[in-house]
């Protein structure tokens, strides 16, 4: 059997000098695995956080960073949260109009202990993303879902909350915002650079003339 | 972007009969109300492990669908053409992101997922075992694979899985650009000179025959799903995908004056069917089951990245950071 | 100062960003796709598009300046017309290298910016100026890698410390000094490259400090030069060679 010699089409690759040979099975140390930061984004100031998904990261610092270029590519935000996900309480999920709010027992449980705030995130229906309902202060996070029932319940149906310590989410300032101040030009990215009617035009009438 | 393809199992062999049927009938009876099932809910083993599949197979054709287009990368033609190439590459990294994150919520890890691929133990989209020679097949690539795509994840994106719906939707967002941006490039040179014009004509010729693989085998001939339907995982028949695409495409290429290298291929005014050679099926197994011009290209590729990336992502390790599914 | 006098002068300085922003860029193309993350692929390709549209910018004010249109002058020069200095041409090698390479020339470029924002020629000012947040970012990026990895692992450390020996001659080449030098100084484009070296390095050692890396003990006379006046080492015309195959197919058609 002749064994060709591996040439890729793609010059970097072509670079690498890759044995396409390889014996062992590929195994990943330990299933190396960073942990995951739940981002919310902001899009316009004055707008609730609204989540957008999770990325691997090492810090906060590095979630910040990574969350920035895979969440906010296109559309400008004001703002942005990540909070490690391990850091976030999650309630049941509720279905078609039941309200969690009216499923929550009262209890005394972490009543004590020193007063934190702790953000409320709420899911309206299955299927969109949870969204920051506003903030209370509060000894525990059982008690935090306990007082968010009496601020934000308004019997509107509440499918699922989320709670996570303020001092667990890192969150850009106002300052910050000067990193997405080019976002609007990066129109390489969008629809409207891609206009070629004119010239399909010019071309058909070319070849009907 | 994904297409169709022999992704489901036989399902006759898996048991719903262990399942408990009280809850079973609340699962799907939220399913037939249109509502989503989410990370926290019950579901049945058998939907956890077809959707973890699917998921993954989706994520890992974005992955690997990097390559082909990303040989071009360096040798885009102008500024415009260079930037654009570099954007839509990074979409597809992103949509892998983004995708493999969905199927974490469900319990299996990314890097177990990438193991996986890697030693040939998952599946993506066949199309990407084809070599893109010239400039011309990256945008044809760019257009009518990523039209395919689309055609694809808008069925989808009804499908039943909350976060793969809402992965789904950032997805559907993003890829616009790339289908304009596949169309603007592929008008360019089926309107430019003599030596683009036919640079890309035989790019279409060679790229039509993995297009008629990419929403997978005829439903006669396909893997029955009938559960899989009912639990809207599988949402539109690889035949009904398949005709969505010649009838938005076909006459998109022909306004361009180029020819499909099929000359079977017409639509049928009375069925409102489009009839075509039958692809060969027999390649699209030898090809899928890793006999491609360029199946060990792609994962010895993907693999080299892992393992040159592995020193950094030991770095980026912390010993007191836990590894916990992903909320959403 | 909207006319501009010692039109050569400036039109090389603008030439040198320019080259450095598009060769860096490309060279930071060639990880999209095949990075060590996910996240940091996307990341990295990100900059590596912010980079080459920042000299597009260039190209284009070059072009009011009478120079042809950017893509003849990306897509056509051969490498003895290019005024990059030589660390962007060289390969990308691993990770390593390219994330020290970022880290030092990133700095470099976004303390430039900064200044030509109060440049007194005004359109590069307000290029400059509106390109300025955009480096914020890469800064950040830079810092957070260098930092996180020139402290994790022996590994991590040794490969980031044998990158930085190598990068550091040829980060000085940023800096190599204009013939018309002075010429810039007093029409108020700049205020020099050997102001910048020196702020550049207070930057870079602030962060190296916080790291268990070395900065290289490197003499001046050891900086790799001669970039500025289209003394390129070998890579650089095989790059363009690369960037140019299928434009220089058909160079007047539209691609």
């Amino acid at each position: 059997m002749i064994v060709m010699a591996f040439e890729s089409l793609d010059p970097r690759i072509k670079r690498w000098n890759l044995s396409l040979q390889r014996n062992e099975e590929y195994q990943s140390a330990d299933l190396d695995q960073l942990p995951t930061y739940e981002v919310f984004l902001q899009m316009r100031d004055g707008k609730a956080y609204e989540h957008a998904g999770i990325v691997h990261a090492a810090t906060a610092d590095m979630a910040f960073v990574f969350a920035k270029e895979q969440f906010s590519r296109r559309y400008t935000c004001t703002g942005m949260w990540v909070v490690l996900s391990e850091r976030v309480w999650v309630t049941d999920c509720m279905e078609l109009e039941e309200n969690v709010y009216d499923h929550i027992v009262d209890t005394s449980i972490n009543a004590d202990g020193p007063q934190e705030e702790y953000e409320i995130f709420h899911l309206m229906k299955r299927g969109k993303q949870h969204k920051h309902a506003g903030t209370v202060g509060t000894t525990g996070h059982q008690q935090a879902i306990l007082q968010a029932k009496t601020q934000f319940d308004d019997g509107t149906p509440v499918l699922n909350i989320w709670t996570a310590k303020k001092a667990d989410i890192s969150a850009t300032d106002a300052e910050d915002q000067v990193i997405w101040s080019t976002l609007k030009d990066k129109t390489h990215r969008e629809v409207i650079s891609y206009r070629a009617g004119d010239r399909l035009k010019a071309f058909k009438e070319r070849q009907n003339g | 972007m994904y297409g169709g393809g022999n992704i489901f199992e036989a399902t006759k062999f898996d048991n719903l009969t262990q399942e408990d049927p009280v809850k079973l009938d609340e699962f799907e009876a939220r399913i037939a109300r249109g509502e989503k099932i989410e990370p926290s809910d019950w579901m049945p083993a058998l939907y956890r492990k077809q959707l973890i599949r699917m998921i993954e197979q989706h994520a890992n054709s974005e992955i690997i669908g990097a390559l082909p287009e990303g040989t071009w990368i360096t040798r885009a033609p102008g500024f415009k053409r260079k930037m654009a190439l570099m954007a839509k590459v990074q979409d597809e990294v992103g949509h892998a992101q983004l995708l493999y994150s969905a199927a974490e919520t469900l319990g299996k890890s990314r890097e177990q997922m990438m193991q996986d691929l890697i030693n040939g133990r998952s599946k993506y989209s066949n199309i990407f075992n084809y070599p893109a020679f010239t400039w011309a097949d990256s945008t044809i690539i760019s257009w009518l694979v990523d039209a395919g795509a689309i055609v694809n994840q808008l069925a989808n994106s009804k499908g039943s899985y909350g976060p793969y719906c809402r992965a789904l939707e950032r997805i559907c967002a993003e890829e616009s650009f790339h289908l304009k941006y596949g169309h603007h490039a592929v008008i360019h040179l089926a309107t430019g000179s003599k030596i683009q014009r036919e640079m890309v004509q035989d790019a279409l010729n060679r790229w039509w025959p993995p297009m008629m693989h990419f929403f997978g085998p005829p439903d006669r001939i396909s893997v029955h799903t009938e559960v899989l339907t009912k639990w809207k995982v599988k949402m539109a028949t690889n035949d009904e995908c398949r005709q969505q695409f010649l009838d938005m495409y076909v006459p998109k290429i022909w306004e361009l004056e180029l020819t499909v290298p099929d000359p079977n291929l017409k639509k049928n005014e009375q069925t409102r069917q489009w009839e075509y050679t039958e692809p060969d099926w027999e390649e699209f197994i030898r090809v899928i089951n890793g006999d491609g011009p360029c199946n060990k290209e792609r994962l010895a590729v993907r693999r080299n990245a892992e393992e040159r990336g592995r020193w950094v992502r030991q770095a980026l390790l912390t010993p007191e950071a836990k590894y916990v599914t992903p909320l959403a | 100062m909207d006319r501009a006098g010692g039109n050569i002068a400036l039109k090389e300085f603008l030439y040198k960003i320019a080259d450095d922003l598009l060769i860096l860029g490309h060279r930071n193309s060639e990880w999209t796709g095949i990075g060590p993350l996910l996240e940091e692929d996307i990341a990295f390709s990100s900059m590596a598009q912010d980079k080459i549209g920042q000299s597009l910018a260039l190209y284009q004010l070059l072009h009011e300046l009478g120079e042809e249109d950017p893509d003849k002058v990306a897509f056509m020069r051969k490498a003895g017309e290019f005024r990059n200095c030589q660390l962007v041409e060289l390969p990308i090698a691993e990770y390593e290298f390219s994330l020290v390479r970022h880290f030092l020339f990133d700095h470099s470029i976004f303390l430039r910016f900064q200044e030509l924002s109060n440049s007194s020629y005004h359109p590069l000012a307000m290029v400059a100026k509106k390109l300025v947040g955009e480096l914020r970012y890469h800064v950040l990026h830079a810092n957070t890698f260098t930092k996180k990895l020139g402290t994790a692992t022996e590994e991590s450390i040794r490969r980031m410390q044998a990158a930085l020996d190598e990068a550091i001659p040829y980060s000085l080449g940023i800096f190599e000094p204009s013939p018309y030098e002075q010429e810039l100084i007093d029409m108020g484009i700049f205020s020099g490259e050997r102001l910048l070296c020196q702020t550049w390095e207070q930057e870079v050692m602030n962060i190296i400090r916080q790291t268990s890396l070395k900065m290289p003990d490197i003499d001046r006379d050891q900086a790799k030069t001669g970039g500025r006046s289209g003394i390129h080492t070998e890579y650089l015309q095989l790059l363009l060679d690369e960037m140019s195959e299928v434009f220089k197919l058909d160079p007047g058609a539209e691609w």
